[in-house]
This record gives structure tokens, sequence and C-alpha cells, in this order.
């Protein structure tokens, strides 16, 4: 049981670093980025690009992040201008069209360029045993650099002032550029940030299983499921949800059986969003 | 469409108003019946498209009466298909039962599971993107249920309909006519909607719900109507299409080969009109068959165009050319009104 909701765990955290690049670019622009998992998928390839050509996997990872950070920082200052014009429903109505096309722009490139492109990064060394359990050393890294991820992101937004101004820009755009504060600016920073973090969920994902091209969509539907259960905005609530799913998934998958887990996952997600829309922490 | 009419509604004939309601539907008709004769009765490869492209078209009018009219963004067009195909699948084929029997089994069904899912969403009062996130949810649970149930469905290697395939998976030319009628009667159901005092409430709800609300429209309950009607649209035409082509796949139904097209479909020929979803049917029928020999290509070339398209036409094609169409003759029927009102007569 111990190891199981170990297991669950480490599968959990992965789920909240992978939903919260997604719910911070929600929070501040109302936009559902569904680029979100081929952004991850084109850090993915530029790693593995990276590293067949005999680079440091550290270095590869780092540009691998910078290129996805750079993707989505495009994707701001082009295609999401004139969403940003638009407002509420409209405003999220264009962003998801609009990203679902640039989604299959991606994916059709990837798939031209490079078939059969996957990222598998093998972490050497011996398990490690946590509470007397066993753990691959893969999964442990995988888990740290998510709960470093986490941390910092909750005392940037915490503490500096540049988190708060973010914070301001999720509340009320409005308000926020009446103190001096640019929207436009702060949103570019975060679309940066949300793409720098969908290249380290690629890095961290293929430290326990390969990524591959195709992988983008399930990328993005899990990252749309996990940042809704959490709370549409909150950091927090991402990690949080991507706890408890990871456990339910990990339960359910030893004890109920492997296929009935993907339904099991996904009702608690439906029972989470109909007991309480705003999501676990959502304001 | 030449000669001038009055400007308004109300003030036609009887005649006149029937007329012009069921004209578009009449003309869309028309060119279904002749297409094939015109152009590709000799080709299997484009008539399957065709087939394909007014299936999808079927898919869009449902959704687009779930969304369009009221707001619900079901992102569950694909599941609700595969209730209506499943069933009947199975059904006509394990149970042995006539095939109508299992086609209207799996419309009931998906129209209760449509009417579930909006009877939800309006009690937990879901906004857009949520009830689009809880169907998306649903969709993918469908999805894995479907591939659980191997034993029944076949899982991911499919399920061959040993009644069906032999009578109109070969009629290619059948099948056209069997999904063109069945385009029709749609398309027949949702103006007959737009005309009753259904219409009137969509309308209202549409464009602003809280005064919709006020104004004593049951919000709640008409989506819920919507809801059922569209799902049964839906998974009606999944059944016959399973019947079709004589073999289906929880592909046939995914979320990313149905849902994702019926979107953009419905977004391109514009949210809530009659004629929105034939249009944006036939242009992504048109765009499949240009894009077939791009090969690797073709899905970034699709992205790219739903990417132009909705930078340029946002509202979709039917308002932008009514828009155009509006400020050309009704500037000239603006000049007509205002002569005949100088003189002082009344307009009857």
């Amino acid at each position: 049981m111990r190891a199981v909701v170990l297991d669950g765990i480490v599968l959990g955290l992965g789920f909240g670093l992978l939903g919260v690049g997604l719910t911070l670019v929600y929070g501040l622009g109302g936009v559902l980025n569904l680029a979100y998992g081929e952004i991850a998928v084109f850090g993915a390839i530029v790693v593995s690009e990276l590293m067949a050509r005999d680079t440091p996997t550290l270095v590869a990872a780092g540009v691998g992040m910078l290129a996805a950070a750079a993707l989505s920082v495009l994707l701001d200052l082009t295609l999401m201008r004139p969403v940003y014009r638009q407002s509420g429903e409209e405003r999220t109505l264009l962003g998801l069209l609009l990203t679902l096309g640039l989604a299959f722009v991606i994916v059709g490139l990837l798939n031209w360029k490079y078939p059969t492109g996957t990222l598998y990064i093998f972490v050497g060394g011996d398990p490690i045993s946590i509470a007397g359990v066993p753990m691959a050393a893969g999964s442990i890294w995988a888990s740290l650099i998510a709960l470093g991820v986490a941390g910092v992101l909750l005392v940037f937004f915490g503490l500096t002032t540049f988190g708060r101004a973010v914070r301001s820009v999720i509340q009320d755009e409005t308000g926020a550029r009446l103190v001096g504060i640019s929207p436009s600016l702060v949103r570019t920073l975060i679309f940066a940030l949300s793409g720098g973090l969908a290249g380290l969920v690629a890095v961290t994902r293929s430290m326990t299983a390969p990524l591959t091209v195709t992988s983008g969509f399930d990328l993005t539907t899990f990252a749309l499921i996990v940042a809704v259960v959490g709370g549409l905005g909150s950091v927090a609530g991402a990690f949080l949800a991507g706890v408890l799913l990871g456990v339910v998934d990990n339960v359910s998958a030893h004890y109920i059986g492997e296929y009935i887990t993907a339904i099991v996952l996904l009702a608690a997600a439906a029972i989470t969003i109909l007991v309480r829309p705003r999501g676990l922490l959502g304001r | 469409m030449t000669q001038p009419e009055p400007a308004r509604p109300h003030l036609d004939g009887a005649a006149g108003t029937a007329g012009r309601l069921i004209l578009p539907i009449a003309v869309t008709a028309a060119i279904l019946v002749v297409l094939p004769h015109l152009w590709f009765a000799d080709s299997p490869y484009t008539t399957g498209l065709a087939v394909e492209a007014l299936v999808f078209g079927c898919y869009a009018v449902g959704f687009n009466l779930i969304f369009g009219s009221t707001n619900q963004l079901f992102l569950c067009v694909g599941a609700l298909a595969g209730v209506g195909g499943y069933a009947t699948a199975i059904l006509s084929d394990k149970a042995s039962l006539p095939l109508a029997v299992g086609v209207a089994i799996g419309t009931v069904s998906a129209a209760i599971v449509g009417g579930l899912l909006a009877w939800i969403a309006v009690r937990r009062s879901l906004n857009v993107i949520f009830t689009g996130i809880v169907t998306l949810v649903f969709s993918l649970a469908f999805t894995n249920f479907i591939i659980g149930q191997r034993d029944l469905t076949g899982a991911d290697t499919g399920y061959v309909l040993e009644g069906a395939a032999t009578k109109l998976a070969d009629d290619r030319l059948g099948g056209y006519y069997l999904f063109a009628g069945l385009l029709v009667a749609l398309l027949i159901v949702f103006r007959a909607l737009q005309l009753s005092h259904l219409g009137w409430a969509f309308r209202a709800l549409r464009d602003d719900e809280v005064a919709a609300e006020l104004a004593g429209v049951d919000v709640a309950r008409y989506r819920i109507y919507a809801a059922v009607v569209g799902s049964a649209m839906i998974g009606l035409t999944g059944g016959l299409f399973a019947y079709s082509l004589g073999f289906i796949s929880p592909v046939t139904y995914g979320f990313a080969q149905v849902d994702v097209q019926v979107l953009i479909i419905v977004a391109f020929g514009g949210m809530g009109t009659l004629l929105g979803p034939v249009i944006g049917a036939a242009a992504f029928g048109f765009l499949d068959r240009a894009l077939s020999d791009s090969g690797q290509l073709r899905e970034a070339y699709y992205g790219a165009f739903v990417i132009a398209i909705f930078l340029f036409l946002r509202r979709g094609v039917v308002p932008t050319v009514g828009g155009l169409f509006e400020r050309l003759v009704g500037s000239r029927r603006r000049a007509q009104r205002v002569e005949s009102a100088a003189p002082g007569r009344s307009e009857r």
C-alpha cells in the first residue's frame, strides 16, 4: 500500500508540473492554450536532437526548455494579439480555436520532420529507498524537480514584487494597468515561463517513460484536467490536484485494474469539477 | 431573390415567409441531389469523401443546436455518436434485432446521455468552459470504456458489422443519398425549432442569458431541450454511419477525430445559423480533398488554414456574408422604405 501511494505521489507531482504551466496562462490571459502539449513535445524533440549530437544532457535539457519558452513567447506576440483584443467568452473561444490550429501546425511539422522522434533520458544509479520502498532514481529526480519548481513558483508569486504584479493582473486587468503594471508585458513573461515549464515537463516525463512526437494531445488534455481540478490560475491547486489524481490513478490501477483506471481518474476529475466548479484551491 | 421584398418578415404574407424560410433548405437539397451526377458519381474515392462531409454536416447540425443555439460547449459529439453507433452495431449484430430498432435505441440512448449532461451542467450552473471540460472528460471516459469492453466492442481493433457490410459499404452512392437525406431532414427539424417558441427562447438566451431569465425564459429547460434534440441528431447520425461503414472502432468516434473537426466546421460556417454547418462541412470536405496528396504535411496545412480562417472570419461565413449582403441590399431597401413612408400612407 505504501509503495502504491508513494508511486502515486511521484506520478502526481509530474501531473502537477504539467498542469501548472497551463493554469498560469489561463489565469492571466483567459486563454486555454491547447498547443501546450505540442510546445512540450517541441522542447522534447529539441533535447533529443541535441543529445543525438553528443550534447551533454543537462545542456540539451536547458536549451530545450529555452526553445519551448521561445516558441511560447512567439505565440503570445503573434497569434494571441487579436485574442487579447476580445473579452470574456469571445476571448476564450477565439484563443481556444487559434491555439488548436497552432497545435495542428506544430504536430504536423514535427511529424513531417521527425516522424520517429522520441525523447528518453536515462537516469543511472541504484534505486533509492524512501520509507522502506525502493524507488527508481529517475522517478526520484523527476519528483525533486517538480517539488523544487512548486516551491520556487509559490515563493515567487507569494513574496516577490513581480509575482504580486502578476497576481494583480490575474485579479483585475484594468486595475493593474491603473497602478502602472503593463498587462501585456506580464503576459509575455508568463508565456515564457509557461513554455519553459512545458519544456521541463517534457524532460522530467522522459526520465520515467519515453515521450514521442504524438504525445502532445494527451499532455494537453491531462494538463487541462489537472488545471481545472486544481482551480484555474492556482499554482498550489495544480500541484495538489496533480498529487491527488496521481494517487487515485495508482491506487485504482493497483487494486481495481488497469483499464478501468482511466475511467476512475476521469470520474474523480469530473466529480471534483461538479462539486467544486472553481477547483480545489480556486478563488 | 431578385424581386423587391419588404424589409421586415412580419410584413410579409404567410406564403412569402414560408417560402423564404424553406428556400435555403430546398436549394441545399437540390444541390445535394444533382452534385454526384455533375461531379463525382464515377469516383468512389471522392464519393467516400462526400459521404464523410455529409456525416460531419449532420453532426454539426446537432452540435450547432446545442452550442450555437444555447451556448453549451458539448465536447462529446464523438462520444454521443459513439453511443448511437455502438448501440446500433451491437444490438443489430449480437442481439440480432432489426436495424431500425437498433438505430432507434441508439438514438434514444444518445439523447438521454446528452440530456443528462445538460441537466448536470444546468444544475451546477457550469459556464461554457466548464461545460466543455466536463463533456471532454466524458468523451475520454467513453473511449476508455469502449476499449475496456473488449469482448463486446473489439477494443482498438474495431468491430465489423456482419449484417451491414454487404449492403451500404459497397454502395457508396447509396450511402451518399442516405446522409444527404438525413442532412436535409435535420435542417428541416432545426428550422422548425427556430420557428417555434423554442427558437425565440434560444435567441433570447444566446443574446443575454440573464436578461432572458428575467424575461421569464426558463433557461435551464430550454438548454436541456436543445441538448436532447441535438444529441438525438448526433446519435442517429452515428448509428447510421456505423451501418454504412460496416466497421467501427474507437477512432471512428474519437475526440480528436470528430469533436475537433465539428467545432471548427460550426465556428467556420457561423454559430447558430441554419446553413453554417452545411457550408462548414462542405468547405472542410474540399479542404480534405485538396490536402489528400500533401502526405505528412497535411496536418500542418490544416492547422494553418484553421488559424487563417479564425483570424479573418471570426464570426463565420454565414454571418459575414449575410452582413455584407445586408449592407449592399439594405441600403437600397432603406431608400425604398423612406420613399414609401414619405407620402404618409401606413404600411398596412
